[in-house]
């Protein structure tokens, strides 16, 4: 079959530019026709893990994609907030807004104060989402990530409507070691967690990871144990708290709750 | 002792080439051998004649070895008791048990009550390596029908001394048969192994069950309220500095938590000096680790960092812990896995040492550095051989062709 | 029934050569997404789909590619299928493709695809390509799902997420072998596998000329001749 027209520089490019054409057509189609539900997909994963860490649905529960969005629809309220103020924000659509995405554009995030969880933007609108049940606040569920031993490590906080106690953490991507970091997804871990305080009275970060034994959550409400032989995640997941319950973290906004609970407002208690 | 030769003499026919058990022919090898000295000895040719063979070589290291067995039974007792009397509590195991049935103070001032708790948790991982690790060598000489080598009790003996006292003991023996059938028996056994099978071990159990070789799992105590069980390089580590109450004599002598048998630096100089005495451990590698640490350490003082305490980790620490002194001359010296040129083993050495202090420093999540340290440099050994060579015969081809010309 | 022809096409590269145990290709994506079942088995069919695909196609065109632009071609074929699979795989198996994260769009430097590109469909019709490329899609697949199971099993204590050695953590007794999770391990064991496949078919063994000498009971070292 070899002949010169086959090699010459006019069938090459000839033939180059036909090959282009004839894959982009395909790959074109298939980026357009799935777009829609790749994005639903990503829609449904996020409100799973939300209702995971809010004790809403179990680990084992396999629930169709309108199911997940009922039951997110019925007890879950999604609020962006201004980060700066922590008031409520309503220049951003919560069925497609990725604070994730949006903290790496400069438009739409402010470069974030010194850490040790070595967060490096903040998006100017973030997400917090509000469990309310009865008219009440039950619980309040925050998006936090902080850099661990390897690498950041990606997760939910879930308090409960008074805004100081904790009721559930889970992390869903991290690259720690397993065995030792790695425990931070061990669902016996994360129960250690649940009905300490995060905060103290005056609204400073208190809560963290310790070495050794700390007591049940009664007596010892600041202090989580268990992740043995790995100081430096321990000490990150500690970071993480202390930026995101913090000032330049998710505190005013928690502190907006806090007064609002206090003057008996939407408390739950 | 007749008796006993004359056992051989009539197994001797069975087990012989071409003979029905032909097959056990490394066993019965193996224990005639460890009774007397072979008969067969290299005749003729360029060989140099030597009565050290590779037996007594490997036995000469074991004697090398005892003083650190010595340390590690009194410092595993020792730890325990310290902890104790910070205020800590024994662990609930057989140990404590047979210790208590003993009637023993649990007091650090008694010697005799220290080596006896240390040995209880000493002994048993001893006695597990060498049983994992003998079947291994077994099955591999009778199947590919090479002799029982001798390098195994240096294996055996060595594995022990680099673990902490309450590894589990099935855990001991995954880790020795991983050792010794990946790192030495698949390349065709000893000599061939181009890893230190005893580091093969410790690195497999680091990686694979890294909860029970990191953290506190130092000392075979319950440690009081607030204190942690990590070692001295991990405390330094953290920023936290000297580990509270252990002072620098300590971590001389070998009274600090760590693996059992490489805290004492004294037990391995005097286990150093009869290496280097009798000529089995090369000082070109010890020499050149030396070096190379306290070069990197040196180096990495002057740069100093206000994130990274470790920076800031003076030289000579280096050198006390993180069982730095062991490898140095147990691990880097073993002839099968290191460089073979004398140059060579100079900067085979140096890499151990540069690199020992780099991953301590550098690396958050390995401060134990030396072993990882060790097991790179052994895949660099034949590379870095070949470069020596190489040079050597491009030296010797110009001076040859200068006097040609 | 197949001819002769077509049957070792299509089972040579079973285990007489396999594309990871003979070929040693496609290692990349053997030692990065096996520690789970279930994404392996995703990865095999997705490399199997795409291998098939273009080995059909490239196979299809192999008269009309200018030699001077033959790699290239089968590269922008290659990787043409591997984004449309990528795509798909995002939305009709999201958790899975989110757990294969980069390594979906790495099929396109698997040296399989291109190696049966090149040395396969260039030579030969689509019908011989299409059986080529069903026979290395499943010898690396079964490679692939072999060394999945042991890790999985090892350093999760299940097979296909379904517990089979309780974890000492949730109140069993297997503590889980955390080597298995990281890729060394599947270096160990696709070692371990070679090792066994040569054991079981010792005319894989590759045998440099020098050892020719040294060899027992006279065999002769040039029955393979590499």
């Amino acid at each position: 079959m070899a002949n010169a027209r086959r090699d010459s520089t006019a069938y090459t490019i000839g033939f180059a530019a036909l090959v282009c054409l004839v894959c982009a057509v395909p790959i074109a189609a298939a980026a357009v026709a799935l777009k829609p539900r790749q994005e639903l997909n990503a829609r449904i994963d996020r409100l799973t893990k939300v209702l995971m860490v809010a004790g809403l649905m179990t680990a084992d529960e396999s629930l169709s994609a309108d199911a997940v969005e009922a039951r997110f629809d019925e007890s879950v309220v999604t609020r962006p907030i201004d980060f700066r103020t922590g008031a409520p924000d309503s220049s951003v659509d919560v069925k497609t807004y990725d604070a994730r995405r949006a903290a790496r554009d400069p438009a739409t995030s402010t470069t974030a104060v010194e850490n040790a969880a070595r967060v490096i933007r903040v998006p100017k609108v973030g997400i917090v989402y509000e469990v309310v049940k009865d008219g009440q606040l039950r619980a309040i569920i925050l998006p936090i990530q902080g850099y661990g031993l390897w690498s950041t490590m990606y997760g939910f906080l879930a308090l409960e409507g008074d805004a100081r106690t904790v009721s559930g953490i889970t992390f869903y991507e991290h690259g720690e070691t397993a065995g030792l970091g790695g425990e931070i997804e061990n669902p016996n871990w994360q129960a250690r967690w649940i009905g300490r305080k995060a905060v103290d009275e005056a609204g400073t970060v208190q809560l963290e990871v310790i070495k050794g034994q700390a007591g049940p959550p009664a007596d010892d409400p600041y202090r989580v144990d268990g992740l043995s032989g790995a100081t430096i995640t321990a000490r990150g997941v500690t970071s993480t708290l202390e930026f995101w319950l913090g000032p330049n973290g998710f505190g005013p906004y928690l502190d907006r709750v806090r007064s609002s609970s206090a003057q008996g407002g939407t408390s739950a208690r | 002792m007749r008796i006993v030769r004359k056992l051989f003499d009539s197994l001797e026919p069975h087990v012989a080439p071409g003979a029905k058990y032909h097959k056990l022919f490394p066993l019965w090898e193996g224990m005639e051998s460890f009774f007397y000295t072979p008969s067969a000895v290299t005749t003729g040719g360029p060989h140099v004649r030597d009565n050290l063979d590779l037996k007594r070589m490997m036995l000469l290291v074991v004697i090398a070895l005892v003083p650190c067995i010595i340390m590690a039974l009194y410092n595993t007792g020792y730890q325990i008791h310290h902890v104790v009397e910070q205020g800590g509590t024994l662990i609930d195991n057989w140990q404590t048990a047979v210790f208590s049935a003993t009637g023993l103070p649990v007091e650090t001032s008694s010697v005799l009550s220290c080596m006896v708790h240390g040995a209880l948790y000493f002994f048993p991982i001893l006695i597990v390596t060498l049983i994992a690790g003998g079947t291994a060598e077994v099955i591999f000489s009778v199947v590919r029908g090479h002799v029982i080598s001798e390098g195994f009790f240096v294996t055996g003996t060595l594995i022990p001394l680099i673990l902490p006292p309450t590894i589990p003991l099935w855990q001991v023996a995954m880790g020795t048969l991983f050792g010794v059938v990946i790192g030495k028996e698949i390349f065709g056994g000893t000599g061939m192994n181009f890893l230190n099978p005893a580091l093969t071990a410790r690195a497999f159990l680091f990686f694979a069950y890294p909860a029970q070789i990191s953290g506190e799992v130092w000392v075979a105590a319950i440690q009081p309220d607030g204190r942690s069980g990590a070692t001295w390089l991990a405390s330094f580590a953290e920023g936290a500095g000297h580990l509270p109450g252990y002072t620098w004599m300590d971590a001389f002598i070998g009274r600090i938590p760590g693996s059992m048998g490489e805290t004492s630096v004294i037990a391995i100089l005097l286990g150093a000096a009869l290496l280097l005495v009798t000529r089995v451990g090369a000082w070109q590698t010890m020499f050149g680790v030396l070096v190379g640490t306290l070069l990197t350490a040196f180096g990495l003082n002057m740069m100093g960092s206000e994130t990274n305490a470790m920076m800031s980790l003076p030289p000579l620490y280096h050198l006390l812990i993180g069982g730095w002194a062991f490898g140095a001359v147990f691990m880097a010296t073993d002839p099968v896995s290191s460089a073979f040129t004398s140059t060579g083993k100079l900067w085979y050495g140096f890499g151990i040492g540069l690199l020992c202090v780099l991953i301590r420093v550098v690396n958050p999540a390995y401060p134990e550095g030396m072993m990882l340290a060790i097991l790179f440099m052994n895949m660099f050994a034949p590379l870095i051989d070949h470069a020596v060579v190489q040079a050597n015969i491009r030296r010797r081809t110009q001076r040859y062709g200068q006097r040609a010309a | 029934m197949l001819d002769k022809q077509t049957r070792s096409v299509l089972l040579d590269p079973l285990f007489d050569e396999n594309p990871i145990g003979k070929q040693v290709l496609g290692i990349c994506s053997a030692l990065a997404v096996t520690t789970l079942l279930k994404p392996s088995l995703v990865m095999c069919l997705a490399v199997t789909a795409v291998l098939i695909a273009s080995n059909v196609s490239i196979s299809l065109i192999r008269s009309y590619i200018p030699s001077s632009i033959r790699i290239i071609v089968q590269l922008t074929i290659i990787s043409s299928l591997v984004i449309i699979c990528d795509q798909v795989l995002k939305a009709f198996a999201y958790g899975v493709s989110r757990q294969l994260s980069v390594f979906v769009g790495l099929i396109i430097t698997n040296c399989i695809l291109m190696g049966r590109a090149e040395a396969f469909a260039m030579q030969n019709g689509p019908r011989a390509s299409f059986f080529d490329a069903v026979g290395n899609g499943v010898g690396y697949s079964l490679v692939l799902l072999l060394v999945a199971f042991f890790r999985e099993l090892f350093g999760s204590g299940s097979v296909f997420g379904v517990a089979v050695l309780p974890l000492v953590r949730d109140g069993g007794w297997y503590v889980p072998n955390g080597l298995m999770v990281l890729s060394p391990a599947a270096f160990f064991l696709i070692g371990g596998l070679i090792w066994a496949l040569r054991e079981w078919k010792p005319k894989q063994i590759e045998i440099e000329p020098v050892v020719e000498i040294e060899l027992e009971h006279g065999a002769p070292a040039s029955r393979h001749a590499a």
